[in-house]
């Protein structure tokens, strides 16, 4: 059973109740309760939430007789909760406030390619939760993490982070400047560019689409070169001379490009020589199963979008090329983590036209590639794209329509829940998931002790052949 | 100051009797370019041989050159590259040293378990040369990982960094498969970044680094490398301008072939169409074929007429390439690679996690087998006999398996 409400009871009938507050008030001290511990007292509403019979859970199908005891869960009884194959670490379980020595884990690939919704208000714990999902899911070989940091918060540049797990050769971070040892600089080759990965991320008209689009298929790799340099095409007056220069002045401003002398500069990460294979390692590397975390502290939003959704859309090209040969069943699934995720997938976005995201969040799951959003304002995002996410880890949030939107799509009836949400407290979390018995209490541990137990001091001798050494 | 640069000389790569001299006559030809330039100094960026132990012929021609240059007083820099070092420390780059031919600039000493390299200084120029060593399947790695840096990078003076690994940031397109590492594991601060491993011609200026340069090989070694460099080069560097010196042998001319809805015997009319008007004095003939044939297979192409048509018209060599060329009638298997190492790399790959060995991660698996395939391609030395080659061989294995038994 579940209390999903604590409300007040009493023998007194409300009338009587409040004629002798009203009494009270008027400060007339000799009126009181006659047995006040017996006749007033608190109700907890409780709710079924499975029927335990040794290790088998079951959906209830009915009441608990009267007069049945009712005590606080043990581990002991939960047996059922079993470690499953592909485990996806999410937190302890919680009674209330009291945290039980039971680890939940979800079903990882499964999970994952079903899409996960993390919603919580500002400093409820939606990082840590990632950082410790993060940390468990290094250790696994049946997902490949991508990681768009908008805090460069994950990797741990100057504070315990993922560069810390035992197995951080499994952990790539690509930043754009200052890379750690270890670390690989973020350059993209500007050829490798599509007009296709602009969708969603700058809102072109579509005579500026159209003008995109016949310069890729004229110059190839070489369109953005072409359309900075206003080099002719073969087709005349295809568009007004306006479209173009509005065109290249986005570009120049999206991509950090300048030009001089009739020749091209490029200032930011998109670069003329080198970079050419950061797309296809990156991809390579979820396909090993490997954590990649992107730094996109220092990236404008179109930017951070624009590189999430080139990555993607070689991903997912990738998957489905593997889905049409049969060998999609070897890969490891893939799981998208998008912070603020309205940015790409709320509504006014999505009235603008789909984008990679929004196209992986419909069909994502056949071809073993989820997302993980994360946000504070799940409302903004469409109700079709909440119910595909079949997970939902929901920390507190004090804003009653955000609590409504999840509520609405949730995998488990929550209607009750409202109040329970409201007053989740920080690191505390409901777990709502088709790949759970009923709606989880999860407590997530502080990174800290969570990735401490892992790490242990390499004091291993080192050799090195073929150095000379004196 | 005048320097030059140069990597995977690959000394004995090519096994074909017309080809198996062609890489040292291009390391000749190099010196011979060097000597003329008045450089003070060579460095050489790992793969000088194909081999940790090369043939006799292709040694004695090296050695003659080496002993040129050290007769003309300009010494040489070199590190061991992931073809000519030895686990086992037996290798002929030892022996070349010993003699006074050339230095190793891979020196340090271990300190709180992490490695501090030490700088040679070119005495004429007084520039500070240090660098690491390149191993089979990019195992360097791990010294980068435990590199002191601050030494390097607080060092003052014009100071050389040689390496022989591929960098993730610099890799082209089609070199997407072979192992890197970033450009973060090499120390900062360095003026010049003497490259190799990765056969291309590249030099890049990046915030922090400095130059860093690959020159690519000395010639191509392989059929996708002619097709791509065409031949080979090196960099000479003088007072910080960078100069591409090509190194030609022979010509190359590539007939490029797409043989999708076509016959064996229409892409054959089509060849010899394209060689019929034209002569091929001392030329390297590539031919590459892809596609899939309207019928037949590739077998049935007769290439020994087309190569004997090209021989009569003085090609000096005719290679084909047919991977990528498939049939309706069957599907190949294919492999899609361009070296012996990368076919290795890629079959190993495709057999990691078969032996099921406790406390065995897939990465442990490959760096052993790796290591072992290395191992067992040595070639017995001459003067061993087979019980001492046999006893090195285990002693190297179980050296790389971490075995204590005996």
């Amino acid at each position: 059973m579940q209390v999903f409400d604590l409300i007040y009871g009493s023998q007194i009938s409300q009338q009587n109740l409040e004629l002798i507050s009203g009494l009270s008030l008027e400060d007339n001290k000799d009126f009181d309760f006659m047995d006040p511990k017996l006749r007033n007292y608190m109700l907890a509403r409780l709710k079924s939430l499975a029927t335990i019979k040794g290790e088998n859970a079951f959906v209830s199908k009915q009441m608990p007789d009267f007069f049945s005891e009712v005590r606080e869960v043990l581990k002991e009884d939960l047996g059922f909760l079993t470690k499953p194959k592909n485990p996806l670490f999410i937190g302890n379980l919680r009674s209330g406030s009291n945290v039980l020595d039971v680890p939940i884990y979800l079903q990882g690939d499964k999970v994952l390619s079903h899409h996960i919704l993390i919603a919580g208000t500002t400093g409820k714990g939606k990082s840590v939760l990632v950082s410790n999902i993060l940390w468990s899911a290094v250790d696994q070989e049946y997902c490949g993490i991508l990681v768009l940091d908008p805090h460069d918060e994950y990797y741990g540049r100057d504070k315990l982070g993922l560069k810390d797990h035992p197995n951080r050769e499994k952990v790539i971070y690509y930043t754009p400047s200052n890379a750690p040892a270890g670390a690989i600089t973020l350059k993209i080759n500007i050829e490798q560019l599509r007009p296709t990965h602009l969708e969603g991320v700058v809102n072109f008209s579509p005579a500026q689409v159209q003008a995109l689009n016949l310069y890729y298929k004229e110059y190839g790799k070489k369109w953005i070169e072409s359309i900075i340099l206003e080099k002719k095409l073969q087709i005349n007056n295809a568009f007004m001379p306006e479209t173009l220069v509005v065109v290249k002045r986005r570009l120049l401003y999206l991509l950090d490009l300048d030009f001089s002398n009739n020749q091209l500069f490029c200032n930011g990460i998109f670069d003329l020589n080198a970079g050419e294979s950061t797309i296809s390692d990156i991809t390579k590397e979820l396909e090993q199963g490997h954590i990649v975390i992107i730094d996109t502290s220092n990236f404008s939003g179109a930017l951070e979008i624009l590189i999430g959704s080139i990555i993607t859309t070689e991903i997912f090209r990738k998957y489905k090329y593997d889905k049409m040969h049969g060998t999609l069943s070897e890969k490891p699934v893939i799981s998208v983590v998008l912070e603020e995720a309205p940015r790409v997938l709320g509504k006014e976005v999505l009235e603008r036209g789909p984008n990679i995201f929004s196209t992986i969040a419909r069909e994502g799951r056949k071809f073993k590639i989820g997302l993980a959003a994360i946000t504070q304002l799940p409302s903004l995002i469409p109700r079709e794209i909440l119910a595909n996410m079949n997970t939902k880890i929901i920390l507190g949030i004090e804003m009653k329509p955000e609590r409504q939107a999840i509520i609405e799509s949730a995998s488990q009836d929550l209607s009750e829940d409202d109040r329970t949400i409201a007053s989740l407290d920080v690191g505390e979390a409901l777990v709502s998931s088709n790949f759970a018995k009923f709606a989880l209490p999860v407590s997530i541990p502080f990174f800290e002790e969570f990735a401490k137990k892992d790490i242990v001091k390499d004091d291993v001798k080192k050799e090195f052949d073929g150095v000379q050494l004196s | 100051m005048k320097f030059a640069h140069m990597a995977d000389c690959h000394i004995g790569s090519w096994r074909d009797p017309k080809l198996k001299d062609i890489s040292t006559e291009a390391f000749n030809k190099a010196v011979d370019k060097c000597i003329q330039e008045q450089v003070n100094f060579i460095l050489i960026a790992g793969d000088l041989f194909n081999t940790s132990l090369p043939r006799l012929d292709n040694l004695k021609t090296v050695v003659t050159k080496l002993k040129e240059l050290k007769d003309k007083n300009i010494p040489v820099y070199i590190i061991p590259g992931s073809h000519d070092f030895s686990p086992s420390g037996r290798t002929m780059l030892d022996v070349l040293e010993e003699a006074g031919l050339f230095i190793n600039v891979v020196k340090g000493e271990v300190v709180e378990n992490k490695l501090k390299l030490k700088f040679t200084i070119d005495e004429k120029t007084g520039t500070k040369i240090t660098g690491l060593l390149g191993k089979r399947g990019s195992l360097e790695r791990s010294y980068y990982e435990s590199l002191h840096t601050e030494n390097l990078e607080n060092e003052e003076g014009y100071k050389i960094f040689v390496f022989h690994s591929g960098i993730d940031e610099l890799k082209p397109k089609e070199m997407q498969n072979i192992i890197s590492q970033p450009l973060s594991l090499l120390p900062k601060n360095f003026n010049y970044y003497a490259g190799g491993h990765m056969h291309i011609v590249k030099e890049s200026k990046i915030e922090d680094y400095g130059t860093i340069v690959y020159p690519g090989p000395l010639f191509p070694n392989s059929f996708s490398e002619l097709e791509e460099l065409e031949r080979g080069g090196f960099y000479i560097v003088e007072d910080g301008n960078l100069k591409w010196e090509p190194i030609q042998i022979h010509n190359t001319h590539k007939i490029i072939l797409n043989c999708n809805h076509k016959t064996p015997e229409l892409i054959e009319q089509e060849i010899n169409d394209e060689i019929k008007d034209k002569e091929f004095n001392n030329t390297i003939v590539l031919i590459r074929l892809f596609g899939s044939l309207e019928n037949g297979k590739p077998t049935d192409i007769n290439f020994k007429s087309i190569f004997t048509k090209l021989y009569d018209k003085s090609a000096y060599f005719v290679m084909k390439n047919t991977n990528a060329l498939t049939t309706k009638d069957f599907e190949e298997i294919k492999i899609d690679t361009k070296s012996v190492e990368d076919v290795e790399g890629k079959l190993i790959k495709e057999h990691l996690g078969q032996i099921k060995v406790e406390n065995l991660s897939v990465e442990k698996e490959e760096a052993y087998t790796r290591e072992l395939m290395n191992i067992l391609s040595q070639e017995k030395a001459e003067g061993m006999t087979k019980t001492d080659f046999e006893n090195k061989v285990n002693d190297d294995a179980k050296r790389v398996l971490e075995l204590d038994v005996d």
